[in-house]
């Protein structure tokens, strides 16, 4: 086993700077065509929402709800519009969870 | 190196149908979902459930993994005693991995060293000899920061394991360390992007890019939800009746002052603007703490406070008389 050390930058995934529909879909390992439908089902809500797929304009939960929409179709295929409801009732019980929590209920 | 048996894992026999396999991992999938499990090792089984069904779940997979399980039961692989498992050199010639629709480096990250040192190399080759061109595929991991380093950002090293492809083509563990300036006010659920540090490209193509999800290291003083970042504050029942100005620790950033208004009860929430993540905000709940009764003095206080507030009646709501 080696051992190398490799300087390197980043960025955080954010409003200031976000990822384009093709960033997007490649960091799934999907089609530009499979983010069009990820945004027409509501899993995603990408700015401005008007405009054309090549302007879409993505921040970190947007890359979160599309990694978690795509492991749930391949994994119980459901369809896009499931994908987001389940997401969406996700994050309410994850939010309520750490509401207990800062309330000391939590486990 | 542990040879994984993925059919006990997802508790299917070995002839079993690609329904029955999709059936048994639909239900443990449910089981051991980490929002929903009551399991105390919910996200390691998991894991081993999501890796079993990549393999079994997959005909080519499936395919090349029974006949290295056949080898293995014949004892013609993996020379060493059992724990010591080495898939043998050319095992899997003859098999095509193609990545199933929806798979990819993003839902291997968590996979065991069994994985990758068995399929993940195939997977890639397959992939070159597919692709004359193509970019590298973007890679996956999570890091788990402690709160002041997300708030204040600096520099610190990743350690990555990753798999490498060495001159005579055979799979090697190579751990990379990566030294980054993580930007100051990163957030739970946040992604940092290294750019050129995911999967190596193909045909003169550039790498793909690295994506760490960020986690925040359990605090000894502070919950983090979301933006907002939670503490506890203590408060003796003469702070919080007479008001007070006590000093607290705030995170990343030093101590301050706060004023506890009079009459505060116990539960109150106080905000500190802008001290949480960028867009949230420090809130203070106030637990009012009982100074211990183990002294005359103090008892002879206590006597004193209930003379004074006689018509305090805290179970007045009750309907009971006292």
């Amino acid at each position: 086993m080696s051992r190398t050390i490799v300087t390197t930058t980043c960025t955080a995934v954010s409003s200031a700077q976000p990822l384009g529909a093709h960033e997007l879909a490649h960091a799934c390992g999907v089609s530009i065509e499979w983010v069009v439908q990820l945004a027409q089902a509501g899993v995603v809500e990408p700015t401005p929402p008007e405009a054309e797929p090549q302007a879409w304009r993505f921040e970190s939960a947007h890359l979160q709800r599309a990694l978690a929409a795509r492991r749930l179709q391949r994994d119980f295929d459901v369809d896009l519009d499931a994908a987001a409801l389940i997401l969406d009732l996700q994050q309410e019980v994850r939010r309520l969870r750490a509401l207990l929590h800062t309330h000391g209920l939590g486990h | 190196m542990e040879f994984k048996d993925y059919y006990s894992a997802l508790g299917v026999a070995r002839g079993a149908s690609e329904d029955e396999v999709r059936k048994a991992y639909r239900r443990l999938a449910r089981k051991y979902h980490p929002d929903v499990s009551k399991e105390a090792d919910a996200e390691a089984r998991m894991r081993e459930v999501n890796e079993a069904y990549d393999v079994l779940g997959d005909k080519e997979k499936r395919a090349a993994y029974d006949a290295l399980a056949e080898r293995v039961a014949q004892g013609r692989a993996g020379a060493g005693a059992q724990g010591d498992f080495q898939p043998p050199p050319g095992w899997d010639a003859g098999f095509e991995f193609h990545r199933s629709p929806g798979g990819g480096p993003a839902d291997h990250a968590d996979f065991s060293e069994f994985f990758s040192s068995v399929f993940g190399a195939a997977e890639r080759r397959s992939a070159t000899r597919r692709q004359a061109r193509a970019r590298g595929e973007d890679h996956h991991a999570a890091i788990e920061i402690p709160l002041d380093a997300a708030l204040l950002g600096g520099e610190r090293e990743i350690q990555l394991r990753a798999l490498e492809i060495d001159a005579q083509g055979a799979p090697q563990w190579v751990t990379r360390t990566l030294r980054v300036t993580i930007p100051a006010g990163v957030h739970p659920g946040q992604y940092i992007r290294l750019a050129g540090q995911g999967l190596p490209g193909h045909g003169g193509e550039p790498a793909g890019d690295l994506y760490l999800e960020v986690r925040i290291a359990p605090h000894p003083l502070y919950q983090v939800e979301g933006r907002d970042i939670h503490m506890a504050l203590p408060v003796t029942p003469t702070e919080a009746a007479l008001g007070a100005q006590v000093r607290v620790p705030v995170p990343g950033r030093g101590e301050v002052d706060v004023t506890v208004p009079p009459n505060a009860r116990h539960g109150l929430k106080l905000r500190l603007k802008a001290r949480g993540f960028p867009g949230g905000h420090l809130y203070l709940r106030l637990e009012i703490a009982l100074p211990p009764a183990d002294s005359e003095a103090a008892r002879a206080a206590y006597h004193q406070l209930a003379q004074a507030t006689a018509a305090f009646d805290p179970r007045r709501h009750l309907g009971v008389r006292s």
